[in-house]
C-alpha cells in the first residue's frame, strides 16, 4: 500500500502526464479509506507498534512489458519519523517520506496533505482512520486475513479499480490492481518490531527534518 | 485677472456678472465631467512613466499587467477536508460578487493535457537541461536513473506513458516545465505548514483599474470572507496588487472627509468667533465652494481622471483658499468708515502678489514629472485663482453695507500679539538669534535624504505579514524585478537568455534566488533542436543502446522497431516558437514581448530574490537589462530631488527679484527673510525630528515659499493697518495649519511628510511676519 499509497497522492502538476487514461490519473485523489464492516475485525490482529521493519519484494507487471520488473529491498515504518523505502535491487535507490516531506534520488518532491494519514493508518494497522474512500470487503479466517478496498470517488476508480491486503498479525501482501490492467505485487518478509532504530535509519529519518 | 479695471473702474454688479457666468460655465463643464468614471485610485498612475526608455516601459508593463490583477487566497484550517469546503464556499462567495473574471480553486488537467499532446510529436527535439547533460557526459546514467523510476514506488506517474515514451525523455521535459510541484486534493492546491492545510484559490479583477466603489466591495469581501472562514475555526489569508490599492485608496477617503470636514469646522468656528455673522462665513463658503469645485472640473477636463491622492491635498487647499476672503473680511476692522471699494483698493495689491507667488510655487510643482504631482499643482492652482477670483469679482457686491460695531476678543488678541511680540523679540535678539542658528544648523546637520519609492504607500503591517506568509507557502508570484534580454533575431536573444540562465542557475544553486522562469529554457530555437535530435542518434539510438534498454525490459520486438522508426521519422521535425507558445499558460506567455524592427524580446521572470546584488551583475551579459523598477523610481525621486532643490533655489530668486524690483532691494530681502526663515525652520525640523526627506518635501518647501512671501508682504504691506492685517494673517495661518497639521496626521508616509513641512514653515512665518513693517509703520 505504500506504492499505491505514494503513487496516488504524490500528484505534482505535468508530472508524468501520459495517455487520456493515465492522464486523468493527475486529477485522482484518495480520500482515506473506510471503517471495515463489523464482521471485519482483522485489523484488530496487526501488531501495532511504534517501528516496523522488514524487506519487500515488488512485482510491477506493466502492460507493455512481457516481464514483471522485479525489485526487493527493505522498509523501514516509524509512527512519528515516517518511512524508509530502500530499493537494494536492479539498482540501488532511497526514498524517504513523512508527512511534509518526499525526498527520493531525484531530490525533494511535494507530499500531499492526506498522504501521511492514510499511509500511517495502512501501516499502521490502524484501518479506524481509513474511512471514507473505500468501499471494503473482505474475508477473514482463524490464522489470516483478506481486505479488498474500492475506491468510491468516481476519478479514482478510473485508475485503480481494486487494492487487495492480506495478512496475518501483520499485513503479508498487497496488490494493486490499475484500471488500466497493470498489476503491482508486494509481499513483504522478516517483519520485526525493534525497540529503536539503528544508527543508519535514525540518520536517513534525520535528512527528513525540516 | 486683469487688475487695471477693477483698481480704477469699480462695478461690482459687472465684476459679479462675470464671475457668475464663469461659475456658470464651470458648472455645466462639470456635470457633464463629473458624470464619467473621474477618479484613479491606482498607485501606478502616480509614477512617471515617460523617463523609461519604451521597451522597459513595455516589459514593465506587460510584467505588471497580470501581477495588478491577481489576488491569492489561502483558506486555513486543521484538516485538508475544513481547508477545501472553506475555499469552496469562499469561491462561491467570490463568483457572486462579480469582481472577477477568473475564480480558479479546481485546476483544470485538460491544459496539460492537451500541452502534451500538443508537445508529444516534437519530443525528439525537446530536451530538458539535465537529460541533456546526462546524455553529453554518460548517456548509462540516464539509463539507470529510468531503472530507478520505473521501480520506485512513486515512478509510475513519471514512467506512465513508457509505452510511447519508453526513454522517458518527454516526460522528463514536461517535468522540468512546472518546476515547482504542487500537491492537487480533488483538484484543489492543497499547502501546508506545520499548524494548517491551506486550500489555494487563485482569482483575477476584471478590470486592472477598479473603481473605488468596486475597489470598496473588494475590501468589505475580503473581511467578511475572512470573518466567515473565522468563524467556522479556520484561516483566511489573502493578497494582492488590488489589496494594496484599495487600502491605500480607503485610507485616502478617509484623510480626504478627514482634512476636509477637520479644516471645515475649524474655519467656521474661527470666522464664528472672529465676526459673529452669517454673512463672512456663507461668503468664506463660497470662495472655497467655487475654487475647490472648479478645481476638480478644470482638472478633470484636463488629465481624464484624477487620483485620490490629489484630493487629499485638495482638500487641504481649503485652508489656503480661504485665505483671500479672510484677509478682504479681516481688512473691515482696520478701518471705521470701510467698504468694500475701500478695502478692496488697500488689499487688492497684497492678495494678487501672494495669489502670483502661490501660483509660482504651485507651477513648480507642475515641472515635476509625476503625474500625481502635476495634479496636485493645477488642483491647487486653479482652486487658488477661483478662490481669489470670487472674493475680488464678487465680494465687493456682497459686502456692500458690511460693518462691525464689535470688537472681536480675537483682535485684541492678535492687535496684542502684533504690538508685544515683535518688541520682545528684538528685547532678546541676542540669545534668541544664537539659539534659533544651533537649532537650525543641528537639524540641518541631521537632515538625510531618503528616495525609497515604496514609501510612497504605507501598507499597514498586517497586509503585509498576510503577503510575507502567503509568499512562504505559495512561492511562485514573481518578484518585482526581473531581466530583459533582446536579441536581434530569434537565434541571437536564445543565445543571449541561455547565457543568462546560465549564470541564473548558478546563482540558484547558490541560494541568492529560488528560481527563475526564462522562455528559452522550455523551448529551444531551431538551431538546438537539431543539435538535441543529433545528440539523441548519437547517444542513444544510433549506439544501440536504446535498443538494448528496451530489451531488456522486454519490450516487444515491434515496440522496438517502432519507436525506432518514429525516431527516424521525426528528424525534420522543428517546433515553432508561436506554436510553442500557444500551448503555453498565460504566465509562460506573458514572457515573450514579440520580435519588431530588428529585435526579438523576452523577460525572465525572478522569485524569491534574496541577493539583488548578485543579480544585478549579470547585466554585463550581452542583450541583457536589469529591470528593477522600485529601484528605478527610487533613484528617479533622488534625481528629482535635486532637480527640485534649484527649482526652489529659481522661485526663490525670482520671488526675491520681483520684490526687490517693486519695493526696491532692501525691502525685498527684509520681505523675502520670512520666508528664508521659514523654510530653514522647516527643514530644521526635519532633521530634529528624524522625519522622511524626499522630493516630496520639498514640494511642500514650494508651498511655504509662497505662504512666506504673502505673510510678509501682508505685514509689509499693513501700514497702519497693521492690526487687521495680524489678524488676517493670524486667522489664514490657522486655517492652513489646521489643514495641513491634518495632512501631518496621514498614515501614508509622503502626506503625513508634506503636512509636517508645510505646517513647521507655516508656524514659522506666522511667528517671524509680525517683525517686519515695523519700521517702515514707525518710521510714518
Amino acid at each position: 500500500m505504500l506504492i499505491k499509497a505514494l503513487l496516488l497522492y504524490c500528484l505534482a502538476f505535468g508530472q508524468g502526464v501520459a495517455g487520456d487514461a493515465v492522464l486523468s490519473e493527475i486529477s485522482a485523489i484518495a480520500p482515506g479509506i473506510a471503517l471495515p464492516p463489523a464482521s471485519l475485525q482483522s485489523a484488530g490482529r496487526l501488531a501495532k507498534t511504534p517501528i516496523t521493519q522488514g524487506d519487500f519484494h515488488q512485482q510491477k507487471h506493466l502492460k507493455v512489458l512481457r516481464k514483471p520488473l522485479i525489485s526487493t529491498g527493505s522498509f523501514t515504518y516509524h509512527q512519528s519519523n515516517g518511512v524508509i523505502w530502500k530499493t537494494l535491487t536492479p539498482v540501488v535507490s532511497l526514498l524517504l517520506v513523512n508527512e511534509s516531506k518526499l525526498l527520493t534520488g531525484q531530490g525533494e518532491q511535494a507530499v500531499p496533505a492526506a498522504f501521511g494519514k492514510v499511509f500511517k493508518a495502512m501501516l499502521g494497522g490502524d484501518l479506524a482512520a481509513l474511512s471514507d474512500g473505500f468501499v471494503i470487503t473482505g474475508t477473514d479466517q482463524k490464522t489470516s486475513w483478506q481486505l479488498a478496498l474500492i475506491p468510491k470517488d468516481e476519478m479514482l476508480k478510473k485508475i485503480i479499480s481494486t487494492m487487495v491486503l492480506s495478512g496475518d498479525t501483520e499485513l503479508r501482501d498487497l496488490e494493486i490492481r490499475e484500471a488500466g490492467g497493470n498489476v503491482t505485487r508486494i509481499t513483504f518478509d522478516n517483519i520485526t518490531h525493534p525497540e529503536r532504530l539503528s544508527d543508519e535509519q535514525e540518520a536517513d529519518f534525520e535528512r527528513l527534518s525540516p | 485677472m486683469n487688475r487695471k479695471p477693477i483698481l480704477n473702474v469699480y462695478h461690482p454688479k459687472l465684476t459679479a456678472g462675470l464671475w457668475l457666468v464663469g461659475m456658470l460655465v464651470i458648472c455645466i463643464l462639470g456635470s457633464q465631467a463629473l458624470t464619467k468614471d473621474w477618479l484613479e485610485t491606482s498607485f501606478l498612475a502616480l509614477l512617471p512613466t515617460s523617463e523609461q526608455q519604451p521597451e522597459i516601459a513595455k516589459a514593465t508593463r506587460q510584467h505588471n499587467q497580470l501581477l495588478n490583477r491577481k489576488i491569492v487566497w489561502l483558506a486555513g484550517a486543521s484538516t485538508s477536508g475544513e481547508a477545501i469546503s472553506h475555499a469552496q464556499k469562499l469561491k462561491r462567495q467570490l463568483e457572486q460578487s462579480q469582481l472577477f473574471n477568473k475564480v480558479v480553486l479546481e485546476f483544470s488537467q485538460q491544459q496539460y493535457i492537451q500541452q502534451y499532446q500538443q508537445l508529444f510529436p516534437y519530443r525528439y527535439q525537446l530536451l530538458d537541461a539535465q537529460s541533456q547533460e546526462m546524455l553529453v557526459k554518460n548517456p548509462e546514467d540516464l539509463i539507470k536513473q529510468n531503472l530507478e523510476i520505473l521501480n520506485s514506488p512513486i515512478g509510475q506517474m513519471q514512467a506512465a506513458d513508457l509505452e510511447r515514451d519508453p526513454s522517458l525523455l518527454f516526460s522528463r521535459y514536461f517535468g522540468s516545465q512546472n518546476p515547482i510541484k504542487l500537491n492537487l486534493e480533488q483538484g484543489i492546491v492543497v499547502l501546508s505548514d506545520q499548524h494548517r492545510f491551506w486550500a489555494l484559490l487563485l482569482t483575477d479583477l476584471q478590470d486592472e483599474r477598479l473603481q473605488l466603489d468596486k475597489l470598496e466591495t473588494l475590501s468589505s469581501l475580503v473581511d467578511s470572507a475572512t470573518g466567515q472562514v473565522k468563524a467556522a475555526g479556520g484561516e483566511l489569508l489573502a493578497s494582492g496588487m488590488p489589496l494594496f490599492t484599495a487600502h491605500g485608496a480607503e485610507s485616502a477617503k478617509q484623510e480626504v472627509s478627514t482634512v476636509g470636514i477637520g479644516s471645515s469646522l475649524g474655519i467656521i468656528v474661527l470666522l464664528w468667533v472672529t465676526f459673529r455673522s452669517v454673512r463672512p462665513l456663507l461668503l468664506s463658503s463660497l470662495a472655497i465652494g467655487s475654487g475647490l469645485l472648479a478645481a476638480l472640473v478644470i482638472c478633470v477636463l484636463f488629465f481624464g481622471k484624477i487620483h485620490i491622492l490629489t484630493l487629499v491635498f485638495g482638500a487641504s487647499l481649503i485652508g489656503v483658499a480661504d485665505d483671500y476672503a479672510q484677509h478682504f473680511l479681516c481688512d473691515s476692522f482696520g478701518e471705521k468708515d470701510w467698504n468694500p471699494r475701500k478695502g478692496l483698493k488697500f488689499i487688492l495689491p497684497g492678495l494678487s502678489l501672494g495669489l502670483l507667488s502661490n501660483l509660482l510655487s504651485y507651477a513648480g510643482l507642475g515641472f515635476s514629472p509625476f503625474p500625481g504631482l502635476q495634479e496636485v499643482a493645477l488642483f491647487s492652482a486653479m482652486g487658488l485663482l477661483v478662490a481669489w477670483l470670487t472674493v475680488v469679482l464678487l465680494f465687493p457686491l456682497l459686502l456692500a453695507g458690511f460693518t462691525f460695531d464689535h470688537q472681536p476678543g480675537i483682535l485684541k488678541l492678535t492687535t496684542y500679539w502684533e504690538q508685544h511680540w515683535p518688541l520682545w523679540v528684538s528685547k532678546n535678539r541676542r540669545w534668541l538669534g544664537l539659539m534659533s542658528t544651533a537649532f537650525i544648523a543641528s537639524g540641518l546637520w541631521m537632515l538625510t535624504p531618503q528616495d525609497d519609492v515604496r514609501l510612497l504607500q504605507s501598507p499597514p503591517a498586517e497586509l503585509i505579514r498576510t503577503a510575507d506568509k502567503i509568499r512562504s507557502l505559495f512561492p511562485m508570484s514573481p518578484d518585482n524585478q526581473f531581466f530583459l534580454v533582446s536579441g536581434k533575431d530569434q537565434i541571437d536573444w536564445h543565445q543571449n537568455e541561455q547565457r543568462l540562465i546560465k549564470r541564473l542557475e548558478a546563482l540558484k544553486q547558490q541560494k541568492a534566488l529560488a528560481a527563475y522562469e526564462g522562455l528559452s529554457d522550455y523551448w529551444p530555437d531551431a538551431d538546438r533542436q537539431q543539435q538535441n535530435y543529433r545528440l539523441l542518434k548519437h547517444k542513444l539510438y544510433d549506439s544501440g543502446l536504446l535498443e538494448r534498454y528496451m530489451t531488456d525490459l522486454s519490450f516487444d520486438e515491434t515496440a522496438v522497431k517502432t519507436e525506432l522508426k518514429q525516431f527516424a521519422a521525426a528528424e525534420r521535425n522543428t517546433l515553432a516558437l508561436s506554436e510553442w507558445l500557444a500551448t503555453a499558460d498565460e504566465t509562460k506567455r506573458h514572457l515573450w514581448l514579440g520580435c519588431d524592427s530588428g529585435r526579438c524580446q523576452s523577460t525572465v521572470a525572478l522569485i524569491g530574490i534574496s541577493d539583488a546584488g548578485a543579480l544585478t551583475a549579470l547585466q554585463d551579459l550581452p542583450g541583457v537589462i536589469w529591470v528593477d523598477q522600485v529601484e528605478s523610481l527610487s533613484s528617479l525621486f533622488a534625481r528629482y530631488r535635486i532637480r527640485a532643490s534649484s527649482l526652489l533655489l529659481v522661485a526663490f530668486c525670482l520671488a526675491s527679484l520681483g520684490l526687490g524690483f517693486k519695493f526696491g532691494w532692501r525691502n525685498g530681502v527684509t520681505i523675502m527673510s520670512v520666508p528664508v526663515a521659514a523654510l530653514a525652520v522647516s527643514l530644521a525640523m526635519l532633521g530634529w525630528f528624524d522625519q522622511l526627506f524626499s522630493l516630496f518635501n520639498l514640494f511642500a518647501l514650494l508651498l511655504v515659499l509662497g505662504i512666506g512671501v504673502d505673510y510678509g508682504l501682508f505685514f509689509f504691506m499693513a501700514g497702519d493697518r497693521r492690526a487687521s492685517t495680524s489678524l488676517g494673517v493670524t486667522l489664514s495661518a490657522l486655517t492652513t495649519l489646521l489643514a495641513f497639521g491634518l495632512l501631518a496626521a496621514s498614515s501614508t508616509e509622503i502626506v503625513h511628510a508634506f503636512g509636517f513641512t508645510v505646517t513647521a514653515g507655516i508656524v514659522t512665518a506666522l511667528l517671524c511676519a509680525p517683525l517686519i513693517g515695523l519700521k517702515e509703520y514707525k518710521n510714518k
